[in-house]
């Protein structure tokens, strides 16, 4: 036997040229390797900086509001109203009955001449009773406030804007003061620029992504858990994983379409409300949950079942005291994915009426709503140039939220985190 | 007890003899579990082929074999861990006690209860020292307080010779103990739940000899609270903790009788080569 070995085989040259080259090869190919690895990451961060930057850049200023200052002599104009009558439950009332619009109007006309409210935003009286309502005692007074001009000079002052805007502009410059735009974070949908606001939307999201995470947690875990724990393996089984599968894959609008016969037209729900919308996403996230839930439960060591199922545990008591834990990180980062993807879908609400113009926010799953992409995608389609930098400023807030989201579920992730 | 001295003279026959004869001497009365032609198939392979066997209350019964003799098959179908696997097949009868464990009024759930068992690999759960134990008395309701519950914990972890070491750091995670601690946790948790049997399935295959020692310390000790079946590679071992050997042979019961008789002087051939090391 060992003379056979020694006849066939040639000694093994290490030193030889031959090897030398081979293994100056692999090196080669391992620096190659690590050079692209690290390129293809370059190059994903650049167009992270990169998007980060411009949606930044432009929409930081869909944040700020260009003011002009108005001089208004509330005991001039006003007949002899009282701060006590903008205190306490009636105080909205008595601003109701002032005649605001009126009086800050005359004021600006005093001040900037008979065309001069042409030159701030429709809704600029509304920023005086919101003055008034926090101080009431300026009603006595005769005070300056800085009002929000109108959408078309807001862009000029802060950009370009269109020759006679421009024109004002440098008429008035020096007198442009630039606030935060807090209506943006308080109002809805407007038609005017300068009144849109991202709140709408933003609870829209907030009540259609309950919805969506009540129905489709549940049910993925639990159809996930069965399938893995308790459903036979056959071919009843196996299609059902196959479907599940493919679900994972439709395209998004199908969604949309299914939500529309459904939920709509058989079930007769409520149009564009977040109930309709969170069923939608909810039909659309469950197959990731499904699909994450079953590898995370599959990857829970057997070895823990059977030592709950050798002490006596039911099976129940296996999944839900040992399995479910265990399983758990593995189960939220597949939420994590699916909800991301929901929140960030457009398509299949448009299908079924959550693309209305929708001006004051939600207040149930059932009322109208639309939701932040939605929103992003109708300021997009807008003519007037004011919506431009809203709607990067909207792209922040989306950002924003799916940021904090994914932080929620990654923290929470941790704390179930099962030490080994 | 001198651990070293144990593993440094495996061969303990004089001791044995003695032992072995008074258990041969007390046995009377029914056994605990009792199997009559016991078949398994695994589909359409039989894995266990018509074995019967007596399991005693006051003695240690070892299963040894060479591997895939089907001794871990039969020892979990003794409480139905077999059940988990959909292919698995048994027939025959298997009493605990005189009640057919396989009959369908047996509830698994407590058969499991009544027959603990331990496993190959350390497997506590990923929880604390503390809630390993309690964990079976708190699914059966074993206990009616914390004070009963802290109680019955002590005294499983006494009886597992892991008090001493754990007593301070309860709270710990089971996983954090060495691998000897961790098998001695999981014979506690099975005595916690207070069970008529502990089935041992290889306890000792991945530990060292100085945790395998301990093992075998407190498989002395519980000799006759519990009956005890343990299944086995290391030959020395079923001679140094058993009082009762089953020889297994592809899936055949070869040879079962008093573990003096089994390793000094065979009936079968096959018994005889297996212990002398000539196959296996």
């Amino acid at each position: 036997m060992n003379s056979l070995t020694e006849t066939k085989r040639r000694p093994t040259d290490w030193q030889g040229a031959e090897m030398q080259k081979r293994i100056a090869g692999r090196y080669a190919a391992e620096r190659r390797f690590k050079a692209m690895g690290m390129a293809a990451i370059a190059l994903s961060a650049g167009f992270l900086g990169f998007l980060l930057v411009v949606m930044v850049g432009n929409g930081f200023l869909g944040f700020t509001q260009t003011e002009l200052p108005v001089e208004i002599d509330f005991p001039a104009v006003t007949s002899g109203a009282s701060p006590s009558q903008f205190q306490g439950p009636n105080a909205e009332a008595n601003l109701q009955v002032m005649g605001l619009r009126e009086i800050v109007n005359s004021s600006i006309e005093i001040q900037y001449g008979p065309e001069g409210t042409d030159l701030f935003s429709s809704g600029a009286w509304t920023a005086v009773s919101a003055k008034i309502l926090a101080d009431p005692d300026i009603v006595e007074q005769k005070t300056a406030v800085n009002l929000p001009v109108a959408s078309a000079l807001d862009v000029a002052y802060k950009d370009e804007g269109n020759p006679e805007a421009e024109a004002k502009v440098s008429e008035l410059s020096g007198q442009f003061s630039t606030g935060f735009n807090w209506n943006f974070l308080s109002n809805s949908d407007a038609t005017d620029p300068m009144q849109v606001g991202i709140w709408g939307a933003f609870k829209g999201s907030l009540i259609t992504m309950i919805v969506t995470l009540m129905l489709a947690f549940p049910v993925g875990v639990l159809a996930a858990l069965y399938l893995e724990e308790y459903a036979p393996k056959n071919r009843l089984t196996d299609l059902i994983e196959v479907s599940i599968n493919n679900l994972a894959a439709v395209p998004s609008i199908i969604f949309g379409l299914l939500g529309l016969a459904v939920f709509l037209n058989f079930f007769g729900m409520p149009r564009s409300g977040a109930l309709v919308g969170g069923l939608t996403l909810a039909l659309m996230t469950m197959p990731v949950i499904v699909i994450s839930g079953r590898n995370a439960v599959k990857s829970v060591p057997p070895s823990i079942r059977e030592a709950a199922l050798g002490i006596g545990a039911s099976p129940l008591q296996v999944v839900f005291h040992h399995v479910l834990p265990l399983a758990l990180p593995g189960i939220l980062t597949g939420t994590i994915i699916g909800m991301a993807r929901a929140l960030g879908e457009t398509a299949p609400l448009l299908m079924i009426g959550m693309r209305a113009f929708i001006a004051t926010p939600p207040s149930g799953i059932t009322d109208p709503a639309t939701v932040l992409p939605v929103q992003i995608f109708l300021w997009s389609d807008e003519v007037d140039r004011g919506f431009v930098e809203k709607t990067s400023a909207a792209i922040i807030v989306l950002l924003l939220f799916l940021l904090i989201m994914n932080a929620l579920a990654i923290y929470l992730r941790n704390r179930f985190e099962t030490r080994w | 007890m001198n651990y070293d001295q144990k593993i440094l003279e495996p061969n303990e026959s004089v001791n044995m003899t003695d032992s072995a004869t008074t258990a041969m001497n007390t046995e009377s009365g029914t056994p605990k579990m009792t199997a009559r032609h016991v078949d398994v198939f695994y589909g359409d392979k039989q894995a266990i082929n018509d074995v019967s066997i007596d399991v005693n209350m006051d003695s240690v019964t070892a299963f040894i074999g060479p591997s895939g003799c089907g001794k871990s098959t039969f020892l979990r179908c003794m409480n139905r861990m077999n059940d988990t696997i959909p292919i698995a097949r048994v027939t025959g009868e298997i009493k605990l006690e005189g009640e057919d464990i396989y009959a369908s009024q047996m509830d698994v759930v407590q058969l499991r209860a009544r027959v603990g068992m331990v496993f190959q690999k350390p497997n506590p759960f990923p929880k604390s020292i503390y809630d390993n134990i309690a964990y079976g008395p708190r699914i059966h309701g074993l206990a009616t307080g914390k004070e009963e519950l802290d109680e019955i914990v002590e005294s499983s972890l006494q009886r597992a010779g892991l008090w001493g070491e754990v007593k301070d750091r309860l709270d710990d995670s089971g996983t954090a103990l060495s691998g000897g601690q961790q098998q001695r946790l999981c014979i506690a948790r099975a005595i916690a739940v207070d069970p008529e049997v502990i089935l041992m399935d290889e306890p000792c295959s991945a530990l060292d000899p100085i945790a395998t020692a301990k093992i075998e310390e407190l498989i002395h000790e519980l000799r006759g609270k519990y009956a005890i079946v343990i299944v086995t590679h290391n030959m020395q071992q079923a001679a140094r903790v058993s009082q009762k050997t089953a020889f297994f042979h592809l899936g055949t019961l070869v040879e079962y009788g008093e573990t003096t008789d089994i390793f000094t002087n065979p009936r079968e051939e096959k018994t005889r080569d297996y212990i002398t090391g000539r196959y296996g």
